[in-house]
Protein backbone atom coordinates (compact mmCIF):
# COMPACT_ATOMS: atom_id res chain seq x y z
CA UNK A 1 0.00 0.00 0.00
CA UNK A 2 1.46 3.34 -0.97
CA UNK A 3 2.08 6.11 1.56
CA UNK A 4 0.04 8.49 -0.52
CA UNK A 5 -3.00 6.31 0.02
CA UNK A 6 -2.49 5.99 3.76
CA UNK A 7 -2.13 9.71 4.39
CA UNK A 8 -4.43 11.07 1.73
CA UNK A 9 -6.94 13.39 3.38
CA UNK A 10 -9.19 14.15 0.49
CA UNK A 11 -10.35 12.56 -2.67
CA UNK A 12 -8.58 15.28 -4.63
CA UNK A 13 -5.19 14.27 -3.23
CA UNK A 14 -5.91 10.63 -3.90
CA UNK A 15 -6.97 11.29 -7.47
CA UNK A 16 -3.73 13.08 -8.31
CA UNK A 17 -1.27 11.17 -6.15
CA UNK A 18 -2.42 7.62 -6.61
CA UNK A 19 -4.24 7.53 -9.90
CA UNK A 20 -3.07 3.97 -10.50
CA UNK A 21 -5.52 2.82 -7.84
CA UNK A 22 -8.61 4.11 -9.68
CA UNK A 23 -10.88 1.24 -10.62
CA UNK A 24 -11.74 1.14 -14.29
CA UNK A 25 -15.18 -0.04 -15.24
CA UNK A 26 -13.73 -1.44 -18.44
CA UNK A 27 -12.44 -4.28 -16.32
CA UNK A 28 -15.88 -5.83 -16.51
CA UNK A 29 -14.88 -7.47 -19.78
CA UNK A 30 -11.77 -9.44 -19.02
CA UNK A 31 -9.37 -10.37 -21.85
CA UNK A 32 -10.44 -14.02 -21.56
CA UNK A 33 -13.98 -13.20 -22.75
CA UNK A 34 -12.84 -11.06 -25.65
CA UNK A 35 -13.70 -13.67 -28.25
CA UNK A 36 -17.39 -13.71 -27.36
CA UNK A 37 -19.77 -10.93 -28.42
CA UNK A 38 -21.15 -10.63 -24.93
CA UNK A 39 -23.00 -7.50 -23.95
CA UNK A 40 -21.11 -5.62 -21.28
CA UNK A 41 -22.48 -3.12 -18.89
CA UNK A 42 -21.49 -0.37 -18.83
CA UNK A 43 -20.82 -0.25 -22.56
CA UNK A 44 -17.20 0.35 -23.52
CA UNK A 45 -18.02 2.49 -26.56
CA UNK A 46 -16.15 5.79 -26.78
CA UNK A 47 -18.13 8.82 -25.70
CA UNK A 48 -20.02 6.83 -23.12
CA UNK A 49 -19.31 8.01 -19.60
CA UNK A 50 -20.33 5.91 -16.65
CA UNK A 51 -21.21 8.25 -13.81
CA UNK A 52 -22.50 5.91 -11.14
CA UNK A 53 -20.48 4.58 -8.23
CA UNK A 54 -17.91 2.01 -9.27
CA UNK A 55 -18.14 -1.50 -7.97
CA UNK A 56 -15.24 -2.31 -5.65
CA UNK A 57 -12.36 -4.28 -7.09
CA UNK A 58 -12.76 -7.89 -5.92
CA UNK A 59 -9.31 -9.27 -6.68
CA UNK A 60 -7.55 -10.92 -3.78
CA UNK A 61 -4.98 -8.14 -3.53
CA UNK A 62 -7.60 -5.37 -3.40
CA UNK A 63 -9.67 -7.30 -0.87
CA UNK A 64 -6.76 -7.82 1.48
CA UNK A 65 -5.67 -4.21 1.06
CA UNK A 66 -9.11 -3.02 2.11
CA UNK A 67 -9.21 -5.41 5.02
CA UNK A 68 -5.76 -4.27 6.13
CA UNK A 69 -6.82 -0.64 6.01
CA UNK A 70 -9.74 -1.36 8.26
CA UNK A 71 -7.72 -3.62 10.50
CA UNK A 72 -4.85 -1.23 11.03
CA UNK A 73 -7.16 1.72 11.65
CA UNK A 74 -5.69 3.93 8.97
CA UNK A 75 -9.24 4.93 8.22
CA UNK A 76 -9.56 6.31 11.72
CA UNK A 77 -6.40 8.34 11.32
CA UNK A 78 -7.51 9.55 7.91
CA UNK A 79 -10.85 10.58 9.37
CA UNK A 80 -9.12 12.69 11.99
CA UNK A 81 -6.94 14.14 9.26
CA UNK A 82 -10.07 15.28 7.39
CA UNK A 83 -11.35 16.90 10.58
CA UNK A 84 -8.03 18.64 11.11
CA UNK A 85 -7.94 19.84 7.52
CA UNK A 86 -11.40 21.36 7.85
CA UNK A 87 -10.35 23.40 10.88
CA UNK A 88 -7.95 25.34 8.64
CA UNK A 89 -10.32 25.60 5.71
CA UNK A 90 -12.06 28.87 4.88
CA UNK A 91 -15.63 28.57 6.13
CA UNK A 92 -18.44 28.45 3.59
CA UNK A 93 -20.64 30.77 5.66
CA UNK A 94 -20.52 34.56 5.95
CA UNK A 95 -20.02 36.43 9.20
CA UNK A 96 -23.31 38.33 8.93
CA UNK A 97 -23.34 41.73 10.50
CA UNK A 98 -19.82 42.34 9.12
CA UNK A 99 -20.06 40.56 5.81
CA UNK A 100 -23.26 40.61 3.81
CA UNK A 101 -24.54 38.58 0.93
CA UNK A 102 -24.95 39.88 -2.60
CA UNK A 103 -28.19 41.74 -3.35
CA UNK A 104 -29.88 42.68 -6.62
CA UNK A 105 -30.81 46.26 -7.50
CA UNK A 106 -34.32 44.84 -7.96
CA UNK A 107 -34.45 43.62 -4.39
CA UNK A 108 -37.83 44.37 -2.82
CA UNK A 109 -37.37 45.41 0.78
CA UNK A 110 -38.79 48.09 3.01
CA UNK A 111 -41.12 50.57 1.34
CA UNK A 112 -40.32 54.23 0.87
CA UNK A 113 -42.02 57.26 -0.62
CA UNK A 114 -39.71 59.27 -2.83
CA UNK A 115 -39.43 62.97 -3.58
CA UNK A 116 -38.56 64.92 -6.67
CA UNK A 117 -35.07 66.49 -6.69
CA UNK A 118 -36.73 69.73 -5.65
CA UNK A 119 -37.94 68.11 -2.45
CA UNK A 120 -41.60 67.97 -3.52
CA UNK A 121 -43.20 64.63 -2.70
CA UNK A 122 -43.96 62.54 -5.75
CA UNK A 123 -47.14 60.79 -4.69
CA UNK A 124 -50.23 62.26 -6.33
CA UNK A 125 -52.72 59.94 -4.61
CA UNK A 126 -53.82 58.16 -7.80
CA UNK A 127 -54.43 55.07 -5.64
CA UNK A 128 -53.19 52.63 -8.29
CA UNK A 129 -50.96 50.94 -5.70
CA UNK A 130 -53.89 50.67 -3.32
CA UNK A 131 -55.97 49.09 -6.08
CA UNK A 132 -53.37 46.58 -7.19
CA UNK A 133 -52.14 45.53 -3.76
CA UNK A 134 -53.09 41.84 -3.51
CA UNK A 135 -52.84 41.87 0.27
CA UNK A 136 -54.77 45.14 0.56
CA UNK A 137 -52.07 46.48 2.82
CA UNK A 138 -52.22 50.05 1.53
CA UNK A 139 -54.71 52.69 2.66
CA UNK A 140 -54.80 56.07 0.98
CA UNK A 141 -56.83 59.18 1.60
CA UNK A 142 -56.42 62.25 -0.55
CA UNK A 143 -57.25 65.91 -0.29
CA UNK A 144 -56.51 69.04 -2.19
CA UNK A 145 -53.55 70.87 -0.79
CA UNK A 146 -53.57 74.60 -0.20
CA UNK A 147 -51.71 75.27 -3.46
CA UNK A 148 -54.34 73.28 -5.34
CA UNK A 149 -52.30 70.11 -6.00
CA UNK A 150 -53.66 66.69 -5.22
CA UNK A 151 -51.76 64.98 -2.41
CA UNK A 152 -52.34 62.23 0.10
CA UNK A 153 -53.29 63.02 3.64
CA UNK A 154 -53.03 59.38 4.65
CA UNK A 155 -50.69 56.82 3.15
CA UNK A 156 -50.60 53.81 5.43
CA UNK A 157 -48.95 50.49 4.71
CA UNK A 158 -49.45 47.58 7.04
CA UNK A 159 -46.05 45.95 6.68
CA UNK A 160 -47.35 42.83 8.37
CA UNK A 161 -49.93 42.39 5.62
CA UNK A 162 -47.54 43.20 2.80
CA UNK A 163 -46.25 40.25 0.82
CA UNK A 164 -43.44 42.24 -0.86
CA UNK A 165 -44.64 41.41 -4.37
CA UNK A 166 -43.57 44.79 -5.74
CA UNK A 167 -46.83 45.44 -7.62
CA UNK A 168 -47.16 48.84 -5.94
CA UNK A 169 -43.90 50.16 -7.34
CA UNK A 170 -44.75 48.74 -10.75
CA UNK A 171 -48.18 50.37 -10.69
CA UNK A 172 -46.87 53.75 -9.60
CA UNK A 173 -46.86 56.22 -12.54
CA UNK A 174 -44.53 58.71 -10.82
CA UNK A 175 -42.05 56.33 -9.13
CA UNK A 176 -43.26 57.53 -5.75
CA UNK A 177 -43.75 54.30 -3.84
CA UNK A 178 -40.75 52.02 -4.14
CA UNK A 179 -39.58 48.97 -2.30
CA UNK A 180 -36.17 50.06 -1.13
CA UNK A 181 -33.09 47.93 -0.56
CA UNK A 182 -33.40 47.79 3.23
CA UNK A 183 -34.32 44.46 4.80
CA UNK A 184 -33.06 45.20 8.31
CA UNK A 185 -36.24 46.81 9.64
CA UNK A 186 -37.42 44.13 12.03
CA UNK A 187 -39.17 45.53 15.08
CA UNK A 188 -39.92 44.46 18.60
CA UNK A 189 -43.63 45.22 18.43
CA UNK A 190 -46.34 44.79 15.84
CA UNK A 191 -47.47 48.41 15.86
CA UNK A 192 -44.07 49.68 14.73
CA UNK A 193 -44.73 47.96 11.41
CA UNK A 194 -47.93 49.90 10.73
CA UNK A 195 -46.22 52.58 8.65
CA UNK A 196 -47.85 55.92 8.00
CA UNK A 197 -47.01 58.57 5.43
CA UNK A 198 -44.43 60.34 7.57
CA UNK A 199 -42.52 57.12 8.19
CA UNK A 200 -42.55 56.21 4.51
CA UNK A 201 -41.36 59.66 3.48
CA UNK A 202 -38.58 59.60 6.08
CA UNK A 203 -37.55 56.19 4.73
CA UNK A 204 -37.31 57.75 1.30
CA UNK A 205 -35.22 60.65 2.61
CA UNK A 206 -32.91 58.23 4.40
CA UNK A 207 -32.44 55.80 1.53
CA UNK A 208 -32.67 58.09 -1.53
CA UNK A 209 -28.97 57.63 -2.34
CA UNK A 210 -29.38 53.87 -2.64
CA UNK A 211 -32.88 53.91 -4.18
CA UNK A 212 -31.78 56.28 -6.96
CA UNK A 213 -28.69 54.14 -7.63
CA UNK A 214 -30.83 51.01 -7.87
CA UNK A 215 -33.25 52.64 -10.31
CA UNK A 216 -30.37 53.87 -12.45
CA UNK A 217 -28.71 50.44 -12.40
CA UNK A 218 -31.93 48.85 -13.64
CA UNK A 219 -33.22 51.56 -15.99
CA UNK A 220 -32.31 49.68 -19.17
CA UNK A 221 -34.59 46.80 -18.22
CA UNK A 222 -37.67 48.81 -17.33
CA UNK B 1 5.52 24.38 -5.89
CA UNK B 2 8.18 25.95 -3.75
CA UNK B 3 9.26 24.32 -0.53
CA UNK B 4 7.98 27.19 1.60
CA UNK B 5 4.56 26.79 0.06
CA UNK B 6 4.68 23.02 0.42
CA UNK B 7 5.33 23.40 4.13
CA UNK B 8 2.49 26.02 4.31
CA UNK B 9 4.93 28.70 5.45
CA UNK B 10 3.02 31.28 3.39
CA UNK B 11 0.01 30.59 5.58
CA UNK B 12 2.13 31.30 8.65
CA UNK B 13 3.30 34.54 7.04
CA UNK B 14 -0.34 35.48 6.35
CA UNK B 15 -1.19 34.77 9.98
CA UNK B 16 1.49 37.13 11.27
CA UNK B 17 0.53 39.69 8.66
CA UNK B 18 -3.09 39.61 9.88
CA UNK B 19 -1.96 40.10 13.50
CA UNK B 20 0.21 43.04 12.46
CA UNK B 21 -2.51 44.67 10.36
CA UNK B 22 -5.00 44.45 13.19
CA UNK B 23 -2.68 46.27 15.57
CA UNK B 24 -0.80 43.70 17.61
CA UNK B 25 -1.79 40.79 19.80
CA UNK B 26 -4.00 42.66 22.28
CA UNK B 27 -5.93 44.53 19.59
CA UNK B 28 -6.27 41.34 17.57
CA UNK B 29 -7.68 39.44 20.51
CA UNK B 30 -10.20 42.23 21.13
CA UNK B 31 -11.21 42.24 17.46
CA UNK B 32 -11.57 38.49 17.52
CA UNK B 33 -13.81 38.82 20.57
CA UNK B 34 -15.89 41.57 19.01
CA UNK B 35 -16.13 40.33 15.42
CA UNK B 36 -15.55 36.56 15.77
CA UNK B 37 -13.10 36.78 12.93
CA UNK B 38 -9.73 38.28 12.08
CA UNK B 39 -9.06 39.27 8.50
CA UNK B 40 -6.57 41.31 6.55
CA UNK B 41 -7.67 43.69 3.86
CA UNK B 42 -7.46 47.05 2.18
CA UNK B 43 -9.36 49.95 3.74
CA UNK B 44 -11.70 51.10 0.97
CA UNK B 45 -13.36 53.90 2.87
CA UNK B 46 -15.07 55.12 5.96
CA UNK B 47 -18.54 56.57 6.36
CA UNK B 48 -19.27 59.55 8.54
CA UNK B 49 -20.44 57.39 11.44
CA UNK B 50 -16.98 55.83 11.76
CA UNK B 51 -17.72 52.46 10.16
CA UNK B 52 -14.77 51.23 8.13
CA UNK B 53 -15.15 49.23 4.95
CA UNK B 54 -12.55 46.69 3.87
CA UNK B 55 -11.92 44.50 0.88
CA UNK B 56 -9.65 41.56 0.18
CA UNK B 57 -10.27 39.46 -2.94
CA UNK B 58 -8.27 36.57 -1.48
CA UNK B 59 -11.45 35.58 0.36
CA UNK B 60 -14.24 34.19 -1.74
CA UNK B 61 -17.16 36.21 -3.07
CA UNK B 62 -19.50 37.05 -0.24
CA UNK B 63 -16.67 37.27 2.25
CA UNK B 64 -14.34 39.58 0.36
CA UNK B 65 -16.02 42.81 1.53
CA UNK B 66 -16.77 43.58 5.11
CA UNK B 67 -17.49 46.39 7.52
CA UNK B 68 -15.92 47.09 10.86
CA UNK B 69 -18.46 48.98 12.89
CA UNK B 70 -17.34 52.13 14.64
CA UNK B 71 -15.71 51.53 18.04
CA UNK B 72 -18.38 53.85 19.49
CA UNK B 73 -20.91 51.05 19.13
CA UNK B 74 -18.68 48.66 21.08
CA UNK B 75 -20.67 45.41 21.26
CA UNK B 76 -23.95 47.07 20.23
CA UNK B 77 -23.20 46.82 16.53
CA UNK B 78 -26.08 45.96 14.23
CA UNK B 79 -26.51 45.16 10.56
CA UNK B 80 -28.69 48.25 10.07
CA UNK B 81 -25.83 50.60 11.01
CA UNK B 82 -24.37 50.38 7.50
CA UNK B 83 -25.22 53.75 5.97
CA UNK B 84 -27.29 54.00 2.78
CA UNK B 85 -24.33 55.24 0.71
CA UNK B 86 -22.25 52.15 1.49
CA UNK B 87 -25.13 49.68 1.42
CA UNK B 88 -24.80 48.95 -2.29
CA UNK B 89 -21.05 48.45 -2.17
CA UNK B 90 -21.23 46.11 0.80
CA UNK B 91 -23.99 44.11 -0.90
CA UNK B 92 -21.98 43.73 -4.13
CA UNK B 93 -24.44 45.81 -6.16
CA UNK B 94 -21.70 48.13 -7.32
CA UNK B 95 -17.92 48.10 -7.32
CA UNK B 96 -17.79 51.87 -6.87
CA UNK B 97 -17.43 53.08 -3.31
CA UNK B 98 -19.68 56.12 -2.79
CA UNK B 99 -16.87 58.68 -2.83
CA UNK B 100 -16.00 57.56 -6.38
CA UNK B 101 -19.58 57.24 -7.61
CA UNK B 102 -20.63 60.44 -9.39
CA UNK B 103 -24.21 59.26 -9.95
CA UNK B 104 -25.23 59.18 -6.32
CA UNK B 105 -27.62 62.07 -5.61
CA UNK B 106 -26.95 64.50 -2.79
CA UNK B 107 -30.05 66.59 -2.27
CA UNK B 108 -30.39 69.03 0.58
CA UNK B 109 -33.60 67.36 1.73
CA UNK B 110 -31.97 63.98 2.20
CA UNK B 111 -32.14 62.91 5.82
CA UNK B 112 -29.50 61.74 8.23
CA UNK B 113 -29.14 57.98 8.25
CA UNK B 114 -30.32 56.19 11.35
CA UNK B 115 -30.00 52.60 12.40
CA UNK B 116 -33.07 50.49 13.16
CA UNK B 117 -34.33 52.19 16.30
CA UNK B 118 -36.82 49.54 17.34
CA UNK B 119 -36.74 48.93 21.07
CA UNK B 120 -35.25 52.32 21.86
CA UNK B 121 -36.85 55.65 22.81
CA UNK B 122 -36.38 56.77 19.21
CA UNK B 123 -38.58 54.05 17.79
CA UNK B 124 -41.40 54.81 15.38
CA UNK B 125 -44.90 54.78 16.80
CA UNK B 126 -47.77 54.88 14.35
CA UNK B 127 -50.23 57.73 14.41
CA UNK B 128 -52.97 58.94 12.13
CA UNK B 129 -52.03 61.65 9.67
CA UNK B 130 -55.65 62.73 9.17
CA UNK B 131 -58.33 64.23 11.33
CA UNK B 132 -60.78 61.57 12.59
CA UNK B 133 -63.98 61.48 10.53
CA UNK B 134 -66.17 60.45 13.41
CA UNK B 135 -65.96 62.51 16.53
CA UNK B 136 -67.28 61.27 19.80
CA UNK B 137 -70.21 63.09 21.25
CA UNK B 138 -69.34 65.11 24.27
CA UNK B 139 -72.45 65.97 26.18
CA UNK B 140 -72.50 69.50 27.43
CA UNK B 141 -73.84 69.94 30.85
CA UNK B 142 -76.66 72.45 31.11
CA UNK B 143 -75.73 75.41 33.14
Amino acid sequence: MSLAKIFSVSSRVRASGASSLVVRHAQYSTPAQEGKTEKVYPPTSPGYKYVNAEDPNMTMKALTDRAAQTLFWTELARGFAVTLAHIFKEPATINYPFEKGPLSPRFRGEHALRRYPSGEERCIACKLCEAICPAQAITIEAEERKDGSRRTTRYDIDMTKCIYCGFCQEACPVDAIVEGPNFEFSTETHEELLYNKEKLLSNGDKWESEIASNIRADHLYR
Amino acid sequence: MSLAKYLALDKVATFFNIIRQNGGIRASLFKLYRQDELKDGVLVGEDKYGNKYFENPRYFYGRNRWVEYSPDYHMNYDGSQVSAEWFGWLHYKTDLPPQQDPGRPKYPWMAEFTENLSGTTGQYTPYSTTRPKVEAWEPKAKA
